[in-house]
């Protein structure tokens, strides 16, 4: 406790509410109170209605939703098999070559989105691999943006994992690929799972990248919510954008239960 | 514990037997040697105990055996098979180590079944193989149990029944009771005594800082400091007839005096002494265990003023200052015991008096 | 059976080294490490392949394609071009400066929110900390939308002034400038430096802030002592984190739809798709990166330093 007074407590909560509220609370609630709304010209919202939902859950914004969730879980499943393998094989590099697979995976991070889904766009839209006006030139650039995280995560997972269980299951005979197989990455479960909620999670929101690359039949979700604001129809933008929340919150939730289940210590 | 029980899990009866051998096993971490030239031999069916300090090699050594490090020169054979440069997994030694290392996704009875299924044991067996480990560990109600579900003894257990199942020529144990209780390390001492019976072909390899672990379980115990061995030897050798100051000092507790030594006796502060041990040169050192030393007259008295005096419930201990240097008796409950500065004499018996070999203590 | 008395005395071990011969005894060891290195090595390749297929032989094509010309000849007359128009100059400036103030604003509000949230515990505080991450998973566009409606030109904030003041119109307009960017990433990416602080701030051993008040220290002079050097490593990397990911953001830029707000990603993507100069838009992709993995390279440096 660094506030000892009674009023220097209370001032310090005061600070935090004025800071966090206005910053961080407000801006989710109004979304939220918008999207059931008609009109909002004053200080608070007018004409209540559930409309916009309607509109959110069916025909074309239905399949964003369902596009973004596709693509997401393509992103996820391909950056935690690349990522994660990356990770684990970098582990039993050396110092050095370790450092060299860090920086290739952690390079889209640092890369601006815009310029990963140029880059994309520039490589994938001649032959051999002509890739652009497909879906999978959206999924390859999000699995490209996702994979660092991916990495990060099992890599730092990787790291804690004591290396005695390694080391029990070889001294017991068991060959790399089978302590790989049925120790380590059991062990792993919850990590990977983490990450894997990560990477839905970013791939839901993806919008850099995927506003240069998508086909005209692979409208992922926030573009839509871009096109929706871009019109003027911020109410339908606020019900999309709920939706897109909800949606991702809903995926991170059902992820945690089942890392509960998978965590063992 | 009878000899029927062993033929389950045992190492077929009579086949192949084997031990450990050190062949001047080095390995250093960059510039910091960690084992230096070890030249050791654990013969088949013997525990060895590794006694040392942190720090002393003594881990070290043992990892080489499982390769888990690699030697910088020198060889680890077990039995008569090479086996530095295999990997460990090749090399079918049983470990427990002293967190136990036991799979927390799996239950003990698939913790005791991992060897066998990744050596692709047949199918039919190893239900037998896995029950008759945990049968010896005692541990045979919990087969269904997690890990985490386990209290650390039994989690030992389940450690050793692992190591076990895999029926190993050779079980290394790092410093396996460090992690229990004072009360539940004796119970576990007296276990492993009793799986030794039970498995008499087995050769153990046994790392402890703890004395009393390695006094009581090892057939031979090989003393190790700043990764070197110092002395090898079994319990009495090392107890009654250290080689080296280090040895005396750490395995029990020693008295050690500078004494002079001419005509087949020693000296001390014009003093004849009697002793043991080995009488040549000129000048040596004694060492007298202080519960061989009695208060009052009697064969080689030394007088001298009382400068410490400890209550220790059933005994008391002495420390009397002769010419210089310190002498420590520890005797039965005084009923009357000396004050601080009194002169007192103390004496021992000249089989209880060893003079280290010439060369033989410690240097640097 | 374990009785020693079966086991013969055995001589005491000759220290001599000379045994076996320490090269003969090197030769198993080095030879097995060479192959499991290679090992090693084989088993990263299949991800990196993949890597370099999908993300590094692109980014090459973008450098590459930033020094053709349209004639198809190899040049660095692109990027003279680039650099000479006034766009380009405007973008790199508001893109640094607004990067910079972003950042500065981030590590303030949240060093203040992450030391009350840590050290001036109320009920529900943990819950602020589960809202931070929750926050951290949401696209960073959403903000943007939300400004739109607290401060936009009929939004809540004008309509409690009018409501107020009887005027016809609000004074609150700085959406479309750079300001209101500002605002929109100060607030998305202030979640990227607490995080990293609270972690931090947890390790901390409270005993020495008591100590501390025990010996008379005020609050602002624990945080000045004790907190803010405590502090130091995790503010500095998040704060790169934050600087390298406000000079790539996009989608607040977007959403805001100020034509006088030009980024340099704006400018990529304007470029690319908009006009379809692609060569343009690849010169500014390449200044991007440039500065970005520079001051990220830093970033790492920084963070390994810090131990995060």
């Amino acid at each position: 406790m660094l506030v000892h007074s009674r009023k220097g407590r209370w001032s310090a909560w005061a600070i935090f509410l004025a800071l966090f509220l206005p910053l961080f609370a407000l801006p989710l609630l109004v979304i939220a109170v918008a999207s059931f709304s008609t009109n909002w010209s004053g200080a608070f919202p007018s004409g209540f209605t559930s409309g916009h939902y309607e509109k959110a859950i069916r025909g074309a914004s239905l399949q964003a939703l369902t596009t973004s969730l596709l693509t997401a879980a393509a992103a996820s499943v391909l950056a935690l098999a690349a990522g994660g393998w990356a990770a684990l094989a970098a582990h039993s590099l050396r110092s050095r070559g370790r450092r060299v697979l860090d920086a290739l995976f952690m390079l889209p991070v640092a890369v601006p989105s815009v310029v990963v889904g140029l880059a994309v766009l520039v490589a994938f839209s001649k032959p051999p691999m002509l890739l652009n006006g497909t879906r999978w030139i959206v999924i390859i650039a999000h699995t490209i943006l996702v994979t660092a995280f991916a990495y990060q995560s099992v890599s730092a997972a990787v790291k804690r994992l004591d290396p005695a269980y390694e080391q029990a299951a070889a001294s017991l005979g068991a060959r790399p690929a089978y302590v790989l197989w049925k120790v380590k990455l059991p062990l792993l479960l919850p990590s990977l799972n983490a990450a894997a909620g990560l990477c839905f999670a970013l791939s839901m929101g993806e919008l850099s990248a995927t506003i240069m690359l998508y086909p005209p039949d692979w409208l992922p979700l926030p573009v839509s919510i871009y096109t929706a604001t871009d019109r003027g129809s911020l109410f339908t933008g606020s019900a999309l954008a709920v939706v897109l929340m909800g949606t991702t919150l809903l995926v991170l939730l059902g992820l945690s239960r089942i890392r509960t289940k998978a965590t063992y210590r | 514990m009878s000899a029927p029980a062993m033929t389950a899990a045992a190492p077929a009866a009579g086949t192949r037997a084997s031990g450990i051998r050190f062949e001047g096993v080095s390995v250093a971490y960059g510039d910091t040697v960690v084992l230096d030239s070890l030249d050791l031999t654990v013969e088949p069916g013997e525990v060895m105990a590794l006694l040392g300090p942190s720090g002393s090699g003594k881990t070290t050594a043992l990892r080489a055996v499982a390769g888990f490090v690699t030697p910088a020169s020198g060889r680890v054979f077990i039995g008569d098979r090479d086996v530095t440069g295999l990997p460990p997994y090749k090399r079918g030694v049983g470990m427990v180590v002293q967190q136990y290392a036991l799979f927390p996704h799996m239950k003990v009875e698939d913790n005791v079944a991992f060897g066998l299924k990744a050596q692709k044991a047949p199918r039919g067996e190893i239900g037998g193989r896995v029950a008759e480990a945990l049968r010896m560990t005692g541990m045979d109600a919990y087969a269904g149990r997690y890990p985490r579900e386990l209290s650390g003894g039994q989690q030992q257990r389940v450690a050793i029944a692992r190591a076990l199942a895999i029926q190993p020529d050779v079980l290394l144990l790092d410093e396996p009771l460090s992690a229990l209780d004072a009360q539940l390390r004796a119970g576990m001492l007296a276990e492993l005594a009793r799986l030794h019976r039970e498995l008499p072909d087995l050769s153990i390899l046994y790392v402890t800082h703890d004395q009393v672990e390695a006094l009581t379980l090892a057939d031979r115990i090989a003393v190790m400091d700043k990764a070197r061995l110092r002395d090898c030897g079994t319990p009495q050798e090392l107890y009654r007839r250290p080689a080296t100051e280090f040895t005396a000092s750490f395995v029990g507790n020693a008295n050690l005096l500078r004494v002079a030594v001419a005509d087949g006796a020693a000296s001390l502060d014009g003093t004849r002494l009697e002793v043991s041990g080995d009488v040549t040169g000129t000048e040596g050192t004694l060492c007298v265990r202080p519960h061989l030393v009695g208060l009052g007259d009697g064969p080689n008295a030394l007088r001298g003023a009382v400068t410490g005096l400890q209550w220790r419930g059933s005994s008391h201990r002495v420390t009397v200052a002769v010419a210089g240097q310190e002498v420590t008796a520890e005797v039965r409950e005084l009923r009357t015991p000396p004050g601080l500065g009194d002169e007192v004499t103390v004496h021992f018996a000249a089989e209880d008096a060893h003079l280290l070999p010439q060369g033989g203590a410690l240097r640097g | 059976m374990a009785d020693a008395t079966t086991t013969e005395p055995r001589l005491r071990q000759p220290r001599d080294t000379a045994t076996g011969g320490s090269w003969a005894g090197k030769m198993p060891g080095a030879k097995r490490r060479g192959r499991g290195r290679t090992q090693a090595w084989l088993w990263a390749l299949p991800p990196v392949a993949v890597l370099a297929l999908v993300f590094l032989y692109p980014l090459a094509l973008v450098i590459q394609q930033s020094f053709t010309t349209d004639m198809g000849e190899t040049s660095a007359e692109p990027y003279s071009e680039v650099f000479a128009s006034q766009a380009f100059r405007d973008a790199l400036g508001t893109t640094v400066w607004l990067a910079v103030g972003s950042t500065i604003g981030c590590l303030v509000l949240g060093f203040v929110l992450a030391t009350i949230v840590a050290f001036v515990p109320f009920p529900g505080s943990r819950a602020v900390a589960k809202f931070i991450d929750v926050f951290l998973s949401f696209p960073s566009f959403l903000i943007t939308l939300a400004l739109l409606f607290i401060y936009g030109t009929v939004g809540m904030a004008n309509g409690i002034w009018t409501d107020a003041t009887g005027a016809s119109a609000g004074p609150i307009d700085f959406l479309t400038t750079p300001w209101g960017v500002l605002l929109a990433e100060v607030t998305f990416f202030t979640p990227f430096v607490m995080r990293p602080l609270l972690a931090a701030f947890s390790q901390l051993d409270t005993a020495q802030l008591e100590v501390a008040s025990s010996l008379g220290a005020r609050p602002l002079r624990i945080i000045r002592q004790i907190i803010l050097p405590e502090a130091l490593p995790a503010l500095g990397a998040g704060g790169a984190l934050v600087l390298v990911m406000t000079l790539n953001e996009f989608g607040i830029v977007l959403f805001t739809g100020a034509k006088d707000v030009t980024t340099l990603p704006m400018l990529v993507y304007s470029k690319a798709i908009l006009e379809s100069d692609y060569t343009a838009a690849c010169v500014v992709a390449v200044v991007n990166i440039a500065i970005s993995v520079g001051l990220y390279s830093l970033y790492r440096v920084v963070s390994r330093r810090a131990g995060a």
